[in-house]
Parts: C-alpha cells; sequence; structure tokens
C-alpha cells in the first residue's frame, strides 16, 4: 500500500474553531478605540473649522524669514566693536570687553543661528557627560560585573527607577531650581540619557564571551585588569553606537525641553509664536528639520564606522 | 623523589545540590609531567581542571602546592583556603588552555600575550593597558616562541584558528607557569593542527619543565603525546598510568563501554 492510499485512514483533528474569538477580540478592540476617542473629546467638526485658521496662519507663515539667518542686522552686531573684536580672542578693556560679553551671553543665542548652535552644544554636552557618568555605574548593574548580587539589584532597581521619570518632568524639576537656561537643559539630558544608557550599556557588558571574562581571570588579574582586558573590548562598539544614537535623539530632546524655556532653538521657536511671529517661527521651524535631517544622517554613518 | 608541583587529595565536586561531578579524586603531579585526561563527554574533565585554578568552587577535599610558588617560606599549602590575593598569585602561576581559545577578539596579538603577565603587574598602567618595555619584550620573545611574531599587532581575530590556539600558549607562557592546564585544546583543531598544538604544548612543557594537564577525547592524541593518562569515568578516577598500559579493559573502563559496542566501533589501541 503506497503512502498516499493511507490518506484516507487518517483520523485529522478537528481544525480549530477561531470564529468567535476572533470576534470577540474585535469588539473588545472597538470599545477601546471608542473609550479612547470619547475620553479625548474627538470632535471632527472643530477639525474641520479650524481649516480656514490653519490655512491663514500657514499664509502668514509664508515666505519663512530667511532674513533672520542670511541678514547681518539680525545678529544685532553692536556697531563699537569690529568683527575680528568681537569673534576672536583678541584683548579687550573695560566697557569694549563688557559689551562683547553682553552680545555672547544675551544677544548671540537668541539668534537663529546661535540657538541652533547651543542646541547641538546641549546634546553634545549632555550625552557626553552622561556617558561618562554610565560607564563606571553600568559595570555595577550588570550581572556578570557587579561585585555582589546586593548591588547589581540595588543599583538597577534604583536606575530603573530613575528611568521611569519622564525628562520633561526633570527639565521642570530643574527650572525651578536652578533657573531657566541652557544649562538647565543640559543638566536634564544628562540626567535622562545616564538612566538610559546605564541600562543599555549594562546589557551589553551582560552580553559579552564569558570564555573570554575567564580566560583573563584565570591569568591572575584583578577585577579592574578583568574589565579592561575582557570586557571593554568586546563591549565598545556598542557603548559608541548607544552614545552616537542617544546624541541623535538628544537633539530632539533638547529641543522639546527650549519649549519649557531650557535654551536653544526650542526656547526661540515658543516665543515666535507667542508673539504671532509666524514667518520666523516658520524660519525656526525649517532649519530645525535641516538640523535633525544632518545628525540623523550623519550619526547612522558613524554608527556604521564604530561596528 | 620530588615533591609534587599539585597534590590533590580527596577531591570532590557537586554543581548546586545535584549529583556529585568529581568524587574523592586524589592525584599528585610532578614538576614538568605530561598528563592526558581522558573520558567521555561529562565524566568531570573540565571540572576537574578548572578545579585546579578555582575558575570552579571546590566542594571538598585540598590542592596542595608548595608553598614556594607563592614565594613563600613553608610546606604545601591549600588552594582552596587562598584568599582573593594568594588565588591571583597562585592563578598567575597556572596557565590556561581552552577549546574556544578565549583570546580577546578586538586586541592585538601582542596584547592577549601582555595579559597574561597582569598578574605580576596589578597596578594602574596596565588596567589602562600600559606595559614596560620589559614586559613587551618578553611577550615578543613568547609569540616568537610559537612561531607567530609576525602577527604582533594584527587584531587576535584576523588570524586563523591554529595560530589562535599559539597565541594563547604564548599567553600562557607570559605567565611564567608552573603548570599549563588545556582544556581539549584541540577539539576545535584538524588533525593536522592537532598534533602541530599538541607538540608545541610538549616542548614548551619540557623546556621550561612546565607541569602540563591535557584533557583530551581523542584516544590516539593522548598515547602518542603524554607521559601519563588519567582516566576519568562519572567523576572518579578509573585509569592512571603510562599509555602503554592502556588495553582494551582500561579503555573499556574508562568509556563504560560494553562488549558489542567496542566491536561495532573498535576504538583503536
Ligand atoms: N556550571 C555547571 N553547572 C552545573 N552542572 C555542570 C556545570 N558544569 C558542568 N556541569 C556538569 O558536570 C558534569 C561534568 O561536566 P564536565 O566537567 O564539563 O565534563 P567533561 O569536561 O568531562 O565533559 C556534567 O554532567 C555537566 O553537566
Ligand atoms: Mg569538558
Amino acid at each position: 500500500m503506497s503512502t498516499l492510499d493511507r490518506t484516507a485512514e487518517l483520523v485529522l483533528p478537528p481544525p480549530p474553531r477561531r470564529a468567535a474569538k476572533v470576534w470577540a477580540l474585535v469588539a473588545l478592540l472597538g470599545l477601546i478605540l471608542a473609550w479612547a476617542f470619547v475620553g479625548t473629546g474627538f470632535d471632527p467638526v472643530a477639525l474641520v473649522q479650524g481649516v480656514p485658521k490653519m490655512i491663514d496662519m500657514a499664509s502668514r507663515s509664508w515666505p519663512a524669514s530667511y532674513s533672520l539667518v542670511v541678514d547681518p542686522s539680525a545678529y544685532e552686531f553692536p556697531h563699537r566693536l569690529t568683527l575680528e573684536q568681537l569673534l576672536l580672542p583678541v584683548p579687550l578693556h573695560g566697557d569694549l570687553a563688557y559689551v562683547k560679553t553682553a552680545w555672547w551671553q544675551n544677544t548671540w543665542p537668541n539668534t537663529l543661528l546661535g540657538g541652533t548652535l547651543q542646541t547641538i552644544q546641549m546634546a553634545v554636552a549632555g550625552t557626553v557627560l552622561a556617558a561618562i557618568i554610565a560607564f563606571p555605574i553600568s559595570f555595577l548593574a550588570a550581572r556578570n560585573t557587579s561585585p555582589d548580587r546586593s548591588v547589581y539589584m540595588a543599583v538597577k532597581s534604583v536606575n530603573n527607577f530613575l528611568r521611569s521619570i519622564p525628562d520633561f518632568a526633570i527639565g521642570l524639576v530643574l527650572i525651578s531650581a536652578i533657573g531657566l537656561g541652557a544649562f538647565t537643559g543640559v543638566m536634564a539630558l544628562t540626567f535622562g540619557t545616564a538612566t538610559v544608557l546605564i541600562k543599555l550599556f549594562a546589557e551589553a557588558i551582560e552580553g559579552v564571551d564569558p570564555g573570554v571574562v575567564e580566560a583573563v581571570q584565570a591569568t591572575g588579574a584583578n577585577r579592574l585588569q578583568v574589565y579592561s582586558f575582557a570586557v571593554v573590548p568586546q563591549i565598545m562598539p556598542s557603548f559608541l553606537s548607544f552614545v552616537i544614537y542617544r546624541f541623535e535623539s538628544n537633539i530632539r530632546a533638547a529641543t522639546v525641553l527650549g519649549l519649557i524655556g531650557a535654551g536653544g532653538i526650542g526656547e526661540l521657536m515658543t516665543s515666535y509664536f507667542r508673539m504671532f511671529q509666524y514667518q520666523e517661527a516658520a524660519m525656526t521651524v525649517l532649519v530645525l528639520i535641516v538640523l535633525v535631517m544632518i545628525v540623523d544622517f550623519t550619526s547612522a554613518r558613524l554608527r556604521k564606522l564604530v561596528i | 623523589m620530588s615533591e609534587p608541583v599539585l597534590s590533590v587529595r580527596h577531591l570532590s565536586k557537586r554543581y548546586g545540590d545535584g549529583a556529585p561531578v568529581l568524587r574523592d579524586v586524589s592525584l599528585d603531579f610532578e614538576a614538568g609531567e605530561f598528563t592526558a585526561i581522558l573520558g567521555l563527554s561529562g565524566a568531570g574533565k573540565s571540572t576537574f581542571l578548572r578545579c585546579l585554578n578555582r575558575l570552579v568552587e571546590p566542594s571538598g577535599g585540598e590542592i596542595l602546592v608548595p608553598s614556594a610558588i607563592l614565594d613563600r617560606e613553608g610546606g604545601q599549602i591549600d588552594v582552596g583556603k587562598f584568599g582573593a590575593r594568594d588565588l591571583r598569585r597562585w592563578r598567575r602561576k597556572v596557565g590556561m588552555i581552552f577549546q574556544q581559545f578565549n583570546l580577546v577578539k578586538r586586541l592585538t596579538v601582542l596584547e592577549n600575550v601582555l595579559s597574561g603577565s597582569l598578574g605580576y603587574t596589578p597596578g594602574l598602567p596596565s588596567t589602562l593597558r600600559f606595559f614596560s618595555s620589559a614586559d613587551k619584550r618578553r611577550a615578543l620573545l613568547a609569540l616568537d616562541r610559537v612561531g607567530l611574531l609576525p602577527f604582533a599587532y594584527q587584531r587576535a581575530d584576523s588570524v586563523s584558528g591554529g595560530q589562535q590556539q599559539r597565541v594563547a600558549i604564548a599567553r600562557a607562557l607570559m605567565q611564567r607557569p608552573a603548570v599549563i592546564l588545556a582544556d581539549e585544546p584541540v577539539a576545535s583543531l584538524d588533525p593536522k593542527l592537532s598534533l602541530a598544538i599538541l607538540d608545541l604544548l610538549r616542548k614548551v612543557g619540557q623546556e621550561d619543565g612546565i607541569t602540563v594537564l591535557v584533557s583530551l577525547h581523542v584516544l590516539d592524541l593522548a598515547k602518542r603525546f603524554s607521559g601519563r593518562c588519567i582516566g576519568f569515568a562519572g567523576g572518579e578516577v578509573v585509569f592512571d598510568d603510562a599509555p602503554e598500559r592502556l588495553d582494551e579493559t582500561a579503555i573499556r573502563r574508562v568509556y563504560q563501554a560494553r562488549t558489542e559496542e567496542l566491536k561495532a566501533y573498535p576504538i583503536p589501541t
């Protein structure tokens, strides 16, 4: 008897009865959706009624105020100083030195170019500071390198708790504690980034080849030497990749922090909107788009390079 | 007879509360001896070797070594009782070779060899991977001995498997070892490379008077290279003699094979 003939004798398992379950699931999903829409006051009429206003706003934003970037008058260069005196570190006396400092501290960050650069500075400072802080702590937060199980548990759970605090909330707390400004933004970024990096770094450390760790231990190396020889070389590529990735997201985060008054291009954007300077606001948005595009592009390239 | 380099006394090991993996193992090893450890997979060969430098903590028994090995006066001391510092001083005298080579892939061949001196240089510079020119010279000499000097500045994972195992041997030599523990050092290599690696291990062992313990599962290799064979079965020593004495009965005891199986898959004797 061939195998084909035998199919007739097979007792087929009953097909699964899915239909009822699927309908129940669809109904549940529908209910959840309805709940979400009702709770948020879904109002298509308001949306439609808002269209003319949006068009009005768009037309008033058009054309974007390019002069904000290209027109020298936007930078309010102090006429008492030459461009060289302003831009180069030349020695200046009393009054002139004061004018120079005032321009760099108060005028420049409020220009669109200065604000953009400040946002980048915030992201760089916050990311690097966070990486430096997270690096040693992550060894305590990794199961295989922590000196003790209780240390591992403690560091890990405290970090998990701190990581659950939104950047935004930290920004608001810091603003009330140390005031408005880019420094506050950097501190908020550092905090939020460090907690994420500790988790990512620790996971990378837990993924290292234990055989290599054993081999270095077997030479009589001490704990730090084992970290340096067996762990660090293995995790370096992922470390760098995480840091670059966080820099990329910190450019956006720095912008959002600016919206609540922590410096940079975000702060400029809100103030233009508040003063109904739509053409200026539009230009800010354009610069932001270009900035994010450039950063995304270069960070993707850099991360490919380190891996 | 000279004092043994290693005296294992009633060594036992169980992982957690599982069945014992080593039961009452007592063995002596003389300086410069080349010993093959035989046994089925799971017989406890790796556990035994790893107990000796306490990569695995023994559950009972003693591992006695001469005090002189830690530059101390006195008789024999028990490795099992060493604190962290003495353990590091013992480990630096024990080179270890692994089946998977376990080199740091992203470091250079030379840096991997230099890691063999870490037990002697506990300070900050070596932690930051700075070494004295004397250490570098020694590392280069060790590389020369294993025939890999031209590869010193290449990344460790850029050389072949056989070469990586040679680097591992150079790393062990860098430790100025009294003992080398090699756990299946040739199981990942082809037969020709296996011969070369075992030959190298035997040669450096003879030249430097190093006690070499090699676990192997190819009987032929054990017979060819070792001066002594130890057979483990079920965590016990069931054979300990010269390789010539490994007759069919002994082999059956080590490999726990029944006669029919031996007939179907004859083990070359
Ligand atoms: N880390 C461990 N935890 C629990 N059991 C282990 C561990 N290592 C080895 N064993 C067990 O101990 C026994 C002996 O293993 P091993 O020493 O690796 O033998 P061999 O090297 O001869 O193959 C095996 O049954 C193995 O499953
Ligand atoms: Mg093994």
